[in-house]
């Protein structure tokens, strides 16, 4: 064993190449049993209509056509950017104000990230459930203390206008600390040279920040960015725990509806045909900012 | 005003603006805690109060309630069997990825990312098809080998992180002095990257363990995760606030003894992939 190892060593590329696959393929078989398999079995099913029956009638694009067709499905797909685009913009302000203002303490630093990062630390579905008991609107903590400041009493998820945004608020809460943890340790990794001679040039904290820190930040900012936002769309856990998607449908996004298209009314291939649909937006979106990337760091 | 005295204004802000968001960040589940272990009279005064006779009897109660324990114990099963495969299957991938190029080398690792970007239901519902038929269906070890579509990319793209600082030198003499490729990666590897590889587990476990959409789905009674038990709570939601807030509490402990055990590395973990 250990002479044939020996002889692959200072073997050829090709060999080395061989023993690559080698090493390779127990992950190749699970990603191709997990990721692969669903990816072309989404593919071919959505072009069939199936109720988890025993017929299986080919339709053609037709499912697609149903969905691209549905006022509801744009609903859905809105409702979902604008918890994405709400949510990400959100903790991306806060969490990067946090990371700067963490970076001027003196002491004491590491006890505040630790706590800061707890959030982070708990199931969506749990966040979810904590939320819904502070939010609650004649019970909860929250309208209690904003009733002895004299302040309105919100129902939060109880209505079309207020539950988008409290689910946006407690996914800040939750994820925040993501941003903040991330882009402090970039703030960390920046040279110190250039913020110096700033400093001696007499250029304001306005000034520094503007044309040192956020420049040579943004290759971090725009890895946290992609994150957040697939993240966000992704969203289910804090809808499904939170609102399930109501009042009258106002918090539905793609994953809750897919969820329900498939396990509760058990249009199966029309499920699949919204997560293919999904996958190509989510895709597209990936791409774009890999594109813009590669173009400001080149 | 002088430089220094506005210096000073600006730290003493830091520390109230840093105060703010601790006490922002660390009341809801300081809240959560007091509902558990007040009687259902006191967690429902209002207005609230605020000093009360503790009980412990939600914590009890909890343990008694139908599949709580089993569904406490899956996920501790589930997270070990997750994290090993996560490990076992990612190292050498990791490692053949960084020092031993083949062919496909780029498109896998474009794969591997796409894998981690797609949504859940895209994987969940064909593996539901499949599992219904092979007999996998409600069973840990098939949640766990589902949640490698995520954890598989994210393992190995940690793990490439930290194994690309093995200095290459040290592998190359390993290899002269007569080491397969298996033992330099068990003798070098290892315990060079024994931090990074520590990282990359406790970040999958605390992964697994919080897990809700795919156990949701692939999970009846059997294989039930804890997080599956306590959004079970939320049906009778609105009456059981005690059961809701104890179970809620007892799942995030794990994961908050992790955090002050491995603050550091899971701080490294989640930054790794950002900052290089």
């Amino acid at each position: 064993m250990i002479k044939r190892s020996i002889s692959i060593g200072e073997g050829t590329r090709q060999a080395k190449s061989r023993t690559g696959y080698l090493y390779v393929t127990p992950a190749l078989i699970i990603l191709g049993l997990t990721s692969v398999f669903p990816a072309v079995y989404s593919l071919i099913l959505s072009l069939f209509h199936w109720d988890w029956g025993i017929s299986l009638d080919f339709v053609g694009l037709g499912n697609y056509i149903l969905y691209l067709s549905d006022p509801k499905f744009w609903q859905v797909l809105r409702q979902t950017f604008y918890f994405a685009i709400g949510a990400v913009s959100v903790e991306l302000v806060l969490g990067f104000a946090l990371a700067l203002i963490i970076n001027r303490l003196r002491w004491g630093m590491g006890v505040i990230r630790t706590l800061l990062l707890l959030p982070l630390m708990v199931s969506g579905i749990i966040v979810s459930l904590i939320w819904k008991i502070l939010l609650d609107p004649t019970l909860g903590i929250v309208n209690y203390m904003l009733s002895l400041f004299g302040g309105p009493k919100p129902v939060w998820f109880g209505a079309q206008a207020t539950a988008m945004p409290s689910i946006i608020m407690v996914d800040t809460w939750w994820q925040t600390a993501f941003v903040f943890i991330v882009l402090s340790a970039g703030l960390r990794s920046l040279p110190t040279e250039p913020f110096e001679a700033a400093e001696v040039d007499g250029a304001s904290s306005l000034q520094k920040f503007r044309y040192l820190t956020l420049p040579m930040l943004r290759p971090v900012l725009l890895t946290v960015l992609i994150f957040r936002t697939i993240d966000c769309l992704k969203v289910f856990a804090l809808i499904f725990g939170t609102t399930g998607g109501g009042p009258a449908q106002s918090t539905e996004v793609i994953q809750t509806l897919a969820y329900r298209t498939a396990f509760k009314f058990l249009f199966l291939s029309r499920s699949m045909t919204l997560m293919v649909i999904f996958s190509v937006i989510i895709l597209a979106i990936s791409l774009l900012y890999l594109r813009f990337g590669e173009r400001q760091t080149a | 005003m002088n430089a220094r005295t506005k210096r000073r204004i600006t730290t003493i802000l830091a520390y109230v603006l840093a105060g703010i968001a601790v006490i922002l960040t660390l009341f809801p589940i300081f809240w959560i805690f007091t509902i558990s272990i007040k009687t259902q009279r006191d967690a429902f005064a209002m207005p609230p109060v605020f000093i009360f006779k503790p009980i412990w009897s939600n914590y009890i109660k909890i343990w008694q309630t139908a599949g709580f324990g089993a569904a406490f114990r899956n996920s501790i099963i589930v997270t070990i069997i997750g994290v090993v495969l996560a490990l076992v299957v990612g190292i050498p991938a990791a490692y053949a990825m960084n020092r031993l190029p083949f062919k496909g080398e780029k498109s896998l690792s474009i794969w591997l990312l796409l894998s981690y970007m797609l949504p859940e239901f895209l994987f969940i519902i064909p593996m539901y098809v499949l599992y219904q038929h092979i007999g996998l269906y409600d069973t840990q070890v098939g949640l766990a080998i589902v949640y490698q579509v995520f954890l598989l990319p994210f393992a190995i793209w940690l793990l490439r992180g930290f194994f690309a600082d093995v200095p290459i030198e040290l592998e190359e003499a390993a290899r002269i002095d007569g080491c397969s490729r298996l033992q330099t990666l068990y003798k070098i590897y290892f315990p060079l990257t024994a931090p990074g590889i520590a990282a990359t587990a406790i970040l999958a476990a605390i992964w697994i363990w919080n897990e809700l959409t795919i156990s949701l789905a692939l999970t009846f009674d059997a294989a039930r995760t804890v997080t599956v038990a306590v959004a079970g709570f939320r049906g009778y939601a609105s009456i059981d606030w005690g059961s809701m807030t104890a179970a809620s509490i007892v799942s995030i402990i794990p994961m908050f003894i992790f955090a002050a055990l491995a603050q550091k590395y899971i701080v490294e973990g989640l930054t790794l992939g950002a900052v290089k």
